[in-house]
This record gives structure tokens, sequence and C-alpha cells, in this order.
């Protein structure tokens, strides 16, 4: 359960340093928005802090859970973050599932993500601000409206929401770095080690990074080397990282300057007929 | 003074709604080009399941909603995770490079769904690739859009077209295995007629804004599950000959006219259906009309075409050759009919001056047949 504070507080580190360079440089408009993102993140933080409490959250009376199904009565939302900060990235439901049955106890099906979507929006657009953090779509680059299928999470800056046409694939890489080191992560302290399904996602993504296996790999899962993935993951990023990091900081530009708060996690309103139709339901 | 050919078209066509031309439909062009009831059926836009129906040889084929979901499963597992699998089989066999890994998602156009707006942004971003902006590579799904005979077909690669050595290649994903390096034949040809349809309507699309054909690559690249795994691998599939075959059938639906010209006037294939959309037009008089028609029946159009059934009840009840595939009947050049090969063979007909020597032919395998059966009632 400490991966994803791990993450935010990384992220809240980053927003922090955003700041002082955006004030230093007197770009205050910049500056007020990371504020903004930074407060998003640390109710997050608080928000996962007090999950990480147990029972005190759960819903229903429930007997003292042991400490493995701990958190396995969260809500599907919850779960869905859980998974989302394991992985960095904007993700696919059907990855955000496949982490989720690796890595965390408890139930969490594709379908229940598409409904989970649009309560999402819903909510937000009720209250907005009253929840720590919206699951909320990526952005596409150019005309800055939802991506098909990608889930990303509102404390996400910008940047990391944006996707450009170079971005599936570092998204990719990042999340294999995140996959890899939770299964080190698992190998190191838990004392079962990472569970099959989470050596086999590992393997899925070490496959089709260039030199993730071992020379002499039989196609085995055991295999796999954490670490060697890792690096193999941020030797081919560091190859797409600076033309896909100039896309997207242009395209969040952009978006703060033309989109209004909802927009930015939301997604630009889609043109056309399709756009009416939804304004309507 | 002739009506003009689309108003012919369209009294062929009848009431019914316009079906346009698919990658399918497209396909079987190059299959069976002889064939002058489908060019006929395609071009007037009419509906073959339902014209083979009432004439009483409904097809009993289609692709098995198995099959699809197969297909569309492979193609999701291909395509996860921004491509990931397709990126590897790529860079492992044909040798794309380890920054080409720019992805475009046309499945829609800022959440647009519609034909017309999807090809737009296809358009668009295909044109900026062409001249070297952006970092596409993979394009998943375009829209393409192909003029045939005045009117438009929407082609969708069920694939993604993509750049290497700055030449758009199309990718065609199948869920047939390829063993050994080796896939079946039957199955290769039809995924490479269906993407000659994308390279003619890319190079088109390309050429419309003053850019080669030599830009788009006539090798297409087939992924497809690797032996009994479910693996994805790639492999080159050239579809030069298949590309100018479609090309010319393509150029020859633009003379539709022609063929219109030698049918009687009043001739259609209308249902003339009621409100409930039952047909009620007798049957007979709807085969009267498909029988005023050129069919060119060949064993393989089983495979593809709606109207096969009823070409082939029919070519069987005329003896002709046809139905003994083209292996047969280029044996007999010159013959058309089984009644006339065992009239010859027995001579009980004389041969006209240019069938003698086939005659001869048939004579002597009549003698050798007569022979052996001798032999097989003594033994």
């Amino acid at each position: 359960m400490s991966d994803p504070l791990d993450a935010l507080e990384k992220s809240i580190g980053t927003l922090r340093r955003a700041i002082r360079d955006a004030a230093a440089a007197g770009n205050t408009e910049r500056a007020g928005e990371l504020r903004m993102q930074l407060r998003r993140a640390e109710r997050a933080w608080d928000a996962l802090l007090d999950t990480d409490e147990p029972v005190a959250t759960t819903p229903r009376p429930v007997p003292e859970a042991a400490p493995a199904a701990l958190g396995s009565q969260l809500p599907a939302r919850e779960h869905v973050h859980r998974a989302l900060m394991l992985l960095r990235a904007p993700a696919a439901p059907k990855l955000i599932v496949g982490v989720h049955e690796a890595f965390f106890p408890g139930e969490l099906s594709a379908s229940k993500l598409s409904s989970l979507r649009r309560d999402e929006e819903r909510s937000y657009r009720s209250s907005p601000g009253a929840r720590p953090y919206y699951l909320c779509p990526a952005l596409s680059h150019d005309l800055l409206t939802p991506v098909r299928a990608l889930i990303s999470i509102s404390t996400w800056t910008l940047e990391q929401r944006v996707i450009g046409p170079l971005s599936p694939r570092g998204d990719f890489l990042t999340s294999a770095i995140g996959i890899a080191e939770a299964v080190r992560t698992a190998t190191e302290s838990a004392t079962d080690g990472p569970s099959p399904e989470a050596l086999r996602l590992l393997w899925r993504f070490a496959v089709s990074i260039p030199d993730a296996l071992p020379k002499n790999a039989s196609g085995h899962e055991s295999a796999l080397d954490a670490q060697q993935v890792i690096d193999a993951a941020l030797a081919e990023l560091e190859v797409h990282t600076d033309a896909d990091r100039a896309t997207r900081v242009a395209a969040a530009r952009r978006a703060r300057k033309s989109l209004g708060d909802d927009e930015q996690l939301f997604g630009a309103p889609l043109r056309g007929v399709t756009h009416l139709r939804s304004a309507r339901a | 003074m002739r009506k003009p050919v689309d108003d012919r078209l369209t009294a062929l066509r009848g009431s019914a709604k316009r079906l346009d031309y698919s990658a399918r439909s497209l396909a079987a062009l190059e299959n069976n080009p002889r064939c002058t009831l489908r060019a006929l059926l395609d071009a007037s836009g009419s509906d073959k399941v339902a014209i083979a129906t009432h004439a009483g040889h409904p097809p009993s084929f289609g692709q098995s909603s198995f099959a699809i979901t197969r297909g569309n499963a492979f193609e999701a597992m291909v395509k996860d995770n921004g491509c990931a699998e397709l990126l590897r089989v790529l860079r492992e066999t044909l040798e794309l490079t380890l920054p080409e890994v720019g992805y475009e998602d046309l499945n829609d156009a800022g959440g647009d769904g519609r034909s017309k707006e999807r090809h737009e942004r296809t358009e668009e971003v295909l044109l900026r690739a062409a001249r070297g902006e952006g970092d596409g590579t993979l394009f998943d799904h375009p829209m393409l859009r192909l003029q045939i005979g005045g009117h438009k077909a929407y082609l969708e690669p069920d694939l993604v077209a993509f750049r290497i050595d700055g030449r758009f290649h199309v990718v065609e994903i199948k869920s047939f295995p390829i063993i050994d390096e080796q896939a079946a034949p039957s199955q290769v040809r039809a995924a490479t007629t269906q993407a000659c349809a994308y390279i003619i309507a890319l190079r088109d699309l390309l050429g419309r804004a003053g850019i080669g054909e030599e830009t788009v690559s006539d090798t297409i690249v087939l992924v497809a599950p690797k032996d009994f795994t479910n693996r994805p691998t790639g492999a080159f599939v050239d579809a030069r000959k298949q590309v100018a075959a479609l090309t010319r059938q393509l150029s020859r639906i633009e003379r539709i006219g022609d063929l219109v010209d030698l049918l009687p006037e009043d001739l259609t294939f209308d249902l003339a259906p009621d409100a409930e959309d039952r047909p009620r037009r007798p049957a007979e008089e709807l085969t009267e009309a498909l029988d005023q028609v050129l069919a060119t029946y060949r064993p393989d159009c089983l495979t593809h075409c709606e109207m096969a059934f009823y070409c082939r009840s029919r070519a069987r009840a005329e003896a002709s050759l046809d139905v003994l595939g083209p292996a047969v009947r280029e044996q007999f050049g010159g013959i058309d009919t089984t009644t006339m090969v065992m009239g010859l063979a027995r001579g009980e007909l004389a041969p006209s001056e240019d069938q003698v020597e086939m005659a001869a032919a048939l004579r002597h395998a009549a003698r050798l047949r007569a022979e052996l059966e001798d032999l097989g009632g003594a033994a």
C-alpha cells in the first residue's frame, strides 16, 4: 500500500520544485496552476493515508481483515487509483485490471471501470473539487479531446495526462518500470514473493522491450530479472523521452490557455453530432 | 436513346437501399473478374444476400461469429499497450528502428466516429506524415476512401499503415497461424487482396495531394500468430500482381456502362418488398431476370460470393464445365458443357473443325477407360 503513497510524495516534491521554478521565473499564472495541482495531490495523499487505516473507512462493519486482504473492501475507484499509481501513466482498463489482479486483493472488473468513468465526471460536475482526486481520461495532444479508453488521475500534471504520438510507447516503458519495481519489492519483502500473475504481467511487458530478457531465457517467467527490465526500459525511454516531452509540454501549455478547469480534466468538447448527443444524454 | 448509366443501375437495384462497396466486395472483383452478374450487382449496390435468398439459394456461409471474435481478440492483443507486441514484431522482422514508435489512433476523430470525419482526420494526419512532419509511425485504423463508379466507398484497414524507410506499408493483422513460416495460401491470398484495396485507396489519398504512388509500398506486412502459439510474427507479402489486377478491375467498373448497354431496358433485380421487407416479386420472375445476365461460376466463388449457390445450380443445370473448376475447364478449350464432352468421347457427336484434336484426345481417353474397366471386370 506504500507504493501509491511513495509515488504521490514524489509527485508532490516535483510539483513543489516546479512551483519554485515558476515563481523564480516570474510566471505567476503557471505557479497558480501548479499550486492547484499541488493541493489536489496533497488531498489525494491525505485520502490514501486514511484508507490505509483498516476498517475505519469500510462502509460495512466487517471482521478485522487479514493483512493480505488489506484494502480489498475499497471502492472500485480506489482500486483503479492504486493500480494507476503503480503504473505511473495513463492506462487502458484491461491493463488496470491486470495490474490489480497481479498486485492487489479484491475484485475489479473491466465492466465496472466503464461505469466508473461516467460516475467520476458526473460527480465532478455536480460538486467540483469535492473529492481528493478524480479518474479522468487522458487527453489527445492535438485536439485535446479525451483519448479512447485511457484512464488517468486528476492529480497528475497535464504533461503526464496528454498523449502525443510517442507517449503510448513512453508510458508503456514507464509502466514497465513501475511493474518491475513492484515485482522487485515483492521479491525482497513478501514472504511468498511476487504472485504468478505479477511475473506473467512483467514478462508480457519485458518481451517487447529490447534486451529486457536474460540472454539464455527459455521463455520462462521465473528467469526474469526485474532490475534488467528496469535498465532496458530506461535505455529505450532515453531514446524517446525528449521528443515526447516536448510534444506533451507544448500541448499542456495549449490546454491551460484554451481549456477551462473541467475541460482540462475531462477533455475539450467533442465536435459534431457525437458531442450533441452526449450533451443531451 | 439510352438512359444514363446511373439511372440504369438504380433501376437494376430497384427500390432497395444502395449498398456501398466494401473491402470484401472489392476483393471479390479481383477473385472472379469475368463475372458479369457479380459486377452488375455490386455496381448497382444490390443486396446480394436478399436476392440469392429469394431466388431459392440462400448463402449458407458468412463469417462465423467465433472467427470474428477470435480475429478481434488477436488484433486487440497485438495492439495492446501502445502496440507493444506489434512493435516487437516489426523490430524483429522488419528492422524498424528504436525511435520509430509514434502511434496515432484514428479510430475516431476527437470522439467522432463517423466515416466522413474520420476520413478527413486520416487525410490530415497521413499527409502530415508523408511530408515528414510529426512523429507518426503507426496509424491505427485509418479511414480511407475510394471513388468507385461515381460512388464513395469507405475502406478501413483493420490494421495499421506505417512508415519504414520513408514508405507507407499496409499492415494486415490476421488470426490464421503462420506455421514454420508457411500460412494457408488461400487465407494469405484473401488477406492480400483485401490489403490491395487499401494500397490503392492510400495511393489515391496521397496522389490527390501530389505525392507519388511509390510512397506506398506494394508489399504488405502480414502479422499473424506464430506456429501454434498466440504470439504474433510478421512477414512480407508481395502484392504487386494483385494490386495491378484490382486496379484494372476498378477501371473496368468505370466502364460498367458497356455492360449495362448489353442488357434489356426493363431488366431489374428489384424484389419489390412490402412494408415489412418481405419480397413480393415472384421468385420465378427474379430468376428469369438473373438468367439474362452472364454469370461465370467457379468453385471458389463459394468462399466469397453470396450468389455462388445460385450460380452453381445454374451451371449444373446447364451441364457447364464451370462446375469442375478452372483446371478442368482449361483442358477443354472451346468446349463448354459436359454433355458435349461425353458426346465427343463416345463419338456420338461430330466434332467441328477446331474440336477435332480435342475429340481425338477424348476418344483415346474413353478407350483407355474402357480397357481399364474390362481389366477390372476380369480380375
